[in-house]
């Protein structure tokens, strides 16, 4: 037996010790791999506009890379710790720190290789399933075909050979063989407690504050240059706050024995002040990927239904054209097609008047033509006086976009040249009624018989459709574009950008779902690291007199900490990223983050209940 | 106080092996009993039913005249941790806690004052010796401080039954002196009915009364008249009529 087939031999017949480490670092690669895959697809590198994709994509791969890097160091050192004992008998037997250093090398080599491997694999055959899934369940033209991805597996493989080859070198350094007896005892000597130090935790509170102030406050395009001081400033601050916030709240339960010596409570805090270090380390990496989550996936679905919304709130009316010279032919064509189609469809036309006040066109309306519109999408018919005059302006909050249009002039110059003083109404005048871009007024009958001759006639046609399936809607409104240039169907519009972005709303909400389960992973291992010598404290506690309700009631907590925590920091950081972003687009975006958070929530808490469910009857196995 | 009437344990499987047959016994209030027996013998199981962590396959154990196997799990285990107490051969403490938090732990389960529970481990800590010791932590302290740490663990709540099993197993001679001489004294002073599982001669005689089993079965039973030096002498002269190889008795010491 040489020495290389010793170390080779020691992995091979401990499968079950090694697994959880192999699969964690399987799992990673198989991640990094899947992501790469639609980072290097053909879709996405040949057309133009995906270029700001691919950056996009480039930096979450940095960001994942980064991460898989942290954690497989810390899979790995939690692995050796549970291997002390093993170190310590190998050198009672005389073999040399050179040497344990040297079969550590060896075996992390070894799963590394394999794992990368594996994961390679395995990720060809999962991203060819979610493709699958995907080319069913989304809008697609341009599909994202499943190829065969040599950059991609030769990218994985440097990159996850080389990071195991750094690991491995870095864990032999850090492998502390000074002391047998310490080895031999393994983890029976407590990990020491980290000491809390009152500038770091204000340090942390003021990085924190100083990340979500800016954050909160910056508007419009420098939200994108905020963004790289925001994030370092956040995650130094995250980190501070686990590592100090939480050392802070176990000394303070720890010194009032009337809540640290009530009923179980000593035993959860015991141990969490036991396991204090691997939880800030553990709670940082999770809280900043979901984070990475949650903004990823906030931001491509704000971003969506801000286009599509914007253009369904600007576009009332199933169709609309506007005319500048009188064309009847086109409208026959246009009522043609929807008969073709078989919709049911009411048609209104206006003959607004069109001058050119300050140097653009304005349009001017009376109540009876925008009652003609408003009154085919049900909204609230204007009533005027004969002699008055209103302005109507575009409501800036729903905007796409912020127009920060100069306000039309107040005064209306008539045909004898006196003036009319138009007033911004208080009453719920719909802007979009009318086809114009930005305002225009809506004077009385006697006003507007007065005006100046028209430059131009502006004849507005909507057409509502009372029936018909979606499909024919939307087919027709092709047709009908492709027939007459300018014309507006609002349901084939956002049919075409949905099919150019569903494949990028698709890869991102890929990537924050990796992202997401990669945080449930880390939790996972976590938990599992633990579950030896929980079961062993169990076992001893259970003999002594420990009812299963009271233990199920301490896995209950134990497990909800570690996985609620970090999950409302995350949550709290996303909110505030959702926030920025909602000021660079100047649209609201509570109803999305709501709901990709809640959603995330409540995959959180299934995802909680599954675990402790099968911890706990891990646990009690024992007793 | 305790009572084990026609007890015996069959553990099935493939080969049906029967570890106890018939044990009767009775303990009164405040005794001492050792149980000896060579390796195999069955007096850990006998030891486990009492502690309510075995079923019996017949017979019945009475405590105070109550059969506590006839109770549910969650009853059993509070049960456990308010009428007895338990010292392991490997102490079982909880290295995630201080000394004085191992010690409290069965009253802080059972929800006491946290006056009341400083007191009491301070006042037990005392008669054991450990009261300087009492914020240290598991890895920090020899075997023989440990294992009276278990055994403050154990009668902090003065239990009606300290269940000691193999308490010197693992600690040298003197800490065994100090160990044993604590339990007796404890003994005596507290009133607390103890048994003891043992197969160390020097341990079985600080006890009242010892008790002998041999395959299963009970084969004797000695009484401690008042030297201890003489009972000590019974024990081994019983235990070499009990026959069984040398070395199932590790350490005989004259």
């Amino acid at each position: 037996m040489t020495f290389r087939k010793f170390a080779f031999n020691n992995v091979i017949r401990n499968k079950r010790l090694y697994a959880a480490y192999f699969i964690s670092s399987m799992f990673t690669v198989m991640v990094f791999f899947t992501f790469l895959n639609f980072a290097f697809h053909p879709l996405f590198s040949e057309s133009d506009i995906n270029k700001a994709v691919f950056t996009g994509m480039s930096v979450a791969g940095g960001i994942i890379y980064v991460f898989s890097f942290f954690f497989i160091l810390y899979s790995m050192s939690s692995f050796l710790q549970s291997r002390k004992r093993e170190f310590g008998i190998l050198m009672i037997q005389g073999m040399s720190t050179q040497q344990i250093r040297k079969m550590v090398f060896l075996e992390n080599m070894l799963i590394g290789f394999l794992a990368t491997m594996l994961g390679i694999l395995f990720g060809v055959v999962f991203s060819k399933g979610i493709l699958l899934i995907a080319e069913n369940l989304l809008v697609m033209d341009e599909a994202l075909n499943f190829y065969f991805p040599t950059k991609a597996i030769i990218v994985t493989f440097i990159s996850f050979i080389l990071l195991f080859l750094f690991i491995s070198i870095f864990v032999t350094f850090i492998l502390n063989t000074n002391k047998v007896i310490t080895l031999i005892k393994g983890d029976k000597i407590g990990k020491s407690e980290p000491k809390a130090n009152v500038f770091l935790t204000l340090i942390a509170v003021a990085l924190l504050g100083a990340g979500y102030f800016i954050a909160v406050t910056v508007k419009g395009a420098s939200v994108a240059v905020a963004l790289l001081p925001v994030v370092t400033l956040v995650t130094i601050g995250t980190y501070l706050l686990f590592s100090q916030l939480n050392v802070y709240v176990i000394r303070m339960l720890k010194n009032r024995k009337g809540l640290f010596w009530k009923k179980t409570n000593m035993l959860l805090f015991s141990d969490l002040a036991f396991r204090m270090k691997d939880n800030a380390r553990v709670f940082f990496m999770v809280t900043i990927i979901s984070t990475v989550a949650f903004s990823a996936i906030g931001t491509l679905v704000g971003f969506s239904s801000l286009i599509t919304d914007g253009m369904k709130d600007v576009n009332e009316f199933t169709y609309s054209y506007t005319q500048d010279e009188k064309d009847e032919e086109e409208i026959v064509t246009v009522n043609r097609i929807l008969d073709d189609y078989g919709l049911d469809y009411e048609e209104r036309e206006i003959a607004a008047y069109s001058a050119m006040i300050d140097d653009r066109y304005v349009t001017i309306v009376t109540p009876e033509m925008y009652n003609e519109f408003a009154s085919l999408i049900d909204q609230e018919p204007v009533t005027l006086a004969k002699d008055e005059a209103i302005i109507v302006e575009p409501d800036s909050k729903r905007e796409m976009i912020p127009m920060n249009m100069v306000p039309l002039p107040s005064a209306i110059t008539l045909k004898d040249g006196s003036t009319v003083e138009a007033v911004k109404t208080e009453e719920k005048v719909n802007p979009n009624v009318l086809l114009t871009m930005g305002a225009f007024y809506v004077v009385g009958e006697s006003i507007f018989e007065q005006l100046p001759e028209p430059e131009n006639i502006e004849y507005m046609y909507a057409w509502e459709v009372t029936k018909g399936s979606e499909d024919d809607i939307i087919n027709a409104g092709r047709d009908i574009s492709q027939e007459i240039l300018g014309f507006t169907a609002v349901d084939y519009v956002v049919y075409d950008i949905n099919k150019v972005w569903s494949p990028v709303l698709f890869v991102g909400l890929f990537i924050g779902i990796v992202f997401f389960v990669s945080a449930g992973s880390f939790l996972y291992f976590r938990l599992y690291t633990d579950l030896d010598s929980d079961r062993e404290k169990f076992a001893a506690i259970s003999k002594i007199g420990l009812t299963e309700k009271e233990m199920n009631k301490v896995i209950s907590k134990q497990i909800g900490l570690l996985f609620f925590i970090p999950m409302s920091v995350a949550v709290i950081h996303g909110a505030v990223a959702l926030t920025a972003l909602s000021h660079m687009f100047g649209h609201n975006l509570v109803r999305e983050s709501v709901m990709v958070l809640g959603s995330f929530f409540i995959i959180q808490v299934l995802y909680f209940i599954v675990v402790r469910y099968f911890y706990t009857k891990q646990i009690r196995r024992a007793m | 106080m305790l009572e084990v009437k026609n007890l015996s344990k069959v553990y099935e499987g493939k080969v049906p092996h029967r570890a106890l047959t018939d044990i009767n016994l009775s303990i009164e209030k405040g005794e001492f009993v050792g149980i000896m027996g060579p390796s195999g013998s069955g007096k850990t199981t006998l030891l486990n039913m009492i502690a309510t962590i075995d079923e019996p396959t017949t017979g019945e154990i009475l405590i105070n005249g109550k059969n506590p196997h006839t109770l549910g799990k969650n009853d059993l285990a509070k049960f456990r941790r308010r009428e007895m107490g338990f010292v392991f051969q490997d102490f079982n403490l909880l290295n995630t806690l201080t000394l004085e938090e191992n010690i409290v732990l069965p009253l802080t389960l059972d929800n006491t004052k946290v006056k009341e529970m400083e007191e009491k481990a301070y006042a037990i800590a005392q008669k054991l010796g450990i009261a300087e010791i009492l914020n240290k932590r598991t890895f920090e302290i020899s075997g023989g401080q440990a294992q009276r740490v278990a055994i403050a663990r154990a009668m902090i709540h003065e239990p009606s039954l300290v269940l000691a099993d193999e308490p010197t197993g693992n600690l040298d001679s003197k800490a065994s002196k100090d160990v044993m001489e604590m339990l007796s004294r404890l003994n005596k002073e507290e009133e607390a009915t103890m048994m003891l599982v043992t197969h160390e001669a020097q341990a079985a005689s600080y006890c009242d009364r010892v008790i002998f089993i041999r395959d299963g079965k009970q084969y004797a039973e000695i009484h401690r008249g008042d030297s201890q030096k003489v009972f000590f002498q019974k024990i081994i002269d019983t235990l070499s009529l009990l026959g069984g190889n040398d070395n199932d008795f590790s350490e005989v010491r004259i």
